[in-house]
Order: C-alpha cells, then structure tokens, then sequence
C-alpha cells in the first residue's frame, strides 16, 4: 500500500510589488498549487511586496496580457492573493507575513488584507529555520 | 547525490550574470547530481528556437541537464517553437519539483 506523503512546509520571500515585474503572480501561482497539493505554505513579504496585500489597490494583472491566457482566476492580483489566503483555510495551510517596517514606510500599515499578519525578521526566521524549502526570489530591477 | 533545481526568471542574454547560472548547472551536473533548469518568465526567452542563447541551453541538455520551459511563460511571449534538448513544462511539474523532486532550489 503507498505510503501518504509528509507535507512539506515551502516559505517565500518576496520583495517585488505590483506594476514592477511578473515575480508576484509567478509566485501566486506556485502557491496556489502547493496549497492544492496540501502543503503548508510561508510568503514573507518585505519591501515593495507589503503592497501586494493592500486591500485597496485597483484590480490589476501581472503582466496585463497574461489575463487573456490566464484567465481570471490567476490574473488580478489582489483578488488573487485574497483567493489563495482563503484556500489556505482548507487545504494546505498558508501564512503570509507582511514586514512591519515596510508597511509603515509604504503607508499601508493600516491597509492590510484579512488574513495578512504585520510581522517582523523574527517570524522569517522562524519561518526559514522551521521550513523545508526556503525560495527567496530576486529583487532584480 | 541531490537534485538541484535552479529556476530561472531572467532573460539570459539581458544579464552579465545570467551565464553563471548555465556554468553551475554544468558544474553541479559534472559532480554527479541530478541537475534540472526550470526556465519562467523572461527566462523562456532564450529557448526560442533561433536565439543566440539557444546554445547555451542545448549544450546544456546534451551534458545531461533537464532544461524546461514553463508553457503560460511562453504562450504570453509568444514562444512557439523550442530549442533542441528543451521541454514545455508547468507550473505543476514546478510545484512537484519544489515540494520534493528535489533537494536543493535555487531561484535566480
């Protein structure tokens, strides 16, 4: 009889925002199918990545033609990260941590999704030194 | 032996350091692991067949590498045809890869 596999346990760095690169969509959509697998998944999010859990910004996908091929499922990404915050309720479970300085020098402190927690270099540490996979994604311009 | 995973998100022939990527692959593979290049977003560019980096990524694929390009990377950009010794693959083959097919990933 096959054995069930362990869950793992993948954190994600990421420092890149919206209207920059397709880094945060790329990363969305790697999650969505960790969680679809039933493994737990961290997103650390710091610098201009605190933005992509403000609650108000306008719908946007990353890059703008990858709606058409997409679809709308994977393509705007704040209903995205909201999507996958949801599914970590049920599946894998998912935990994304948005720095507490970059939050207030971005001034959206106040703006954060549900489900989002203001944290701190600590809870990364914890995050990485708890992980199996620990995946930083370049903050390249 | 472990499994390497590098994922590339860069376009190679954009930046200076995207051939030392290429040169671990090829290291990493001479000591005898597993050695798999996942190419994603602008990294697919260079696997359009006909790019001056095609080179690069066959020769890599004929030392042994698995050289893949993920499909909605390509579809955007509109890479139709693929250099020899690479592989259209998925963002679920990815998430099979980093949760388990491999030891180590790297994203670059």
């Amino acid at each position: 009889m096959a054995t069930a596999k362990k869950p793992m346990t993948i954190t994600i760095g990421i420092a890149t925002s919206s209207y920059q690169r397709e880094a945060p969509t790329t990363v969305l959509r790697l999650a969505e199918k960790l969680l679809e697998r039933g493994h737990h998944v961290n997103i650390w999010g710091f610098e201009e990545a605190v933005t992509l859990t403000n609650a108000n910004q306008k719908d946007h996908s990353e890059p703008p033609g990858l709606h058409e091929v997409a679809g709308k499922q994977h393509t705007y990404v704040g209903k995205f990260v909201d999507g996958i915050i949801r599914a970590g309720l049920h599946s894998g479970a998912l935990k994304w941590v948005s720095c507490i300085l970059c939050v207030q020098e971005r001034g959206v402190d106040a703006n954060q999704m549900g489900g989002v927690v203001i944290g701190t270099f600590g809870d990364f540490w914890k995050f990485a030194h708890n992980s199996d996979r620990l995946i930083m994604i370049p903050t390249y311009r | 032996m472990a499994h390497y995973l590098i994922v590339n998100s860069r376009d190679l022939q954009e930046y200076a350091g995207s051939g030392y990527i290429l040169k671990l692959a090829i290291a990493l593979k001479k000591r005898g692991h597993e050695v798999t290049l996942y190419l994603i977003e602008n990294g697919v560019l260079a696997a359009r067949k006909g790019a001056v980096a095609n080179t690069g990524l066959t020769d890599l694929s004929k030392q042994g590498v698995k050289v893949l390009a993920e499909d909605l990377s390509l579809k955007t950009r509109g890479v139709q045809k693929l250099a020899d010794g690479v592989s259209e693959s998925t963002m679920d083959a990815l998430a099979d890869l980093v949760a388990g097919g491999a030891d180590k990933v790297t994203w670059y």
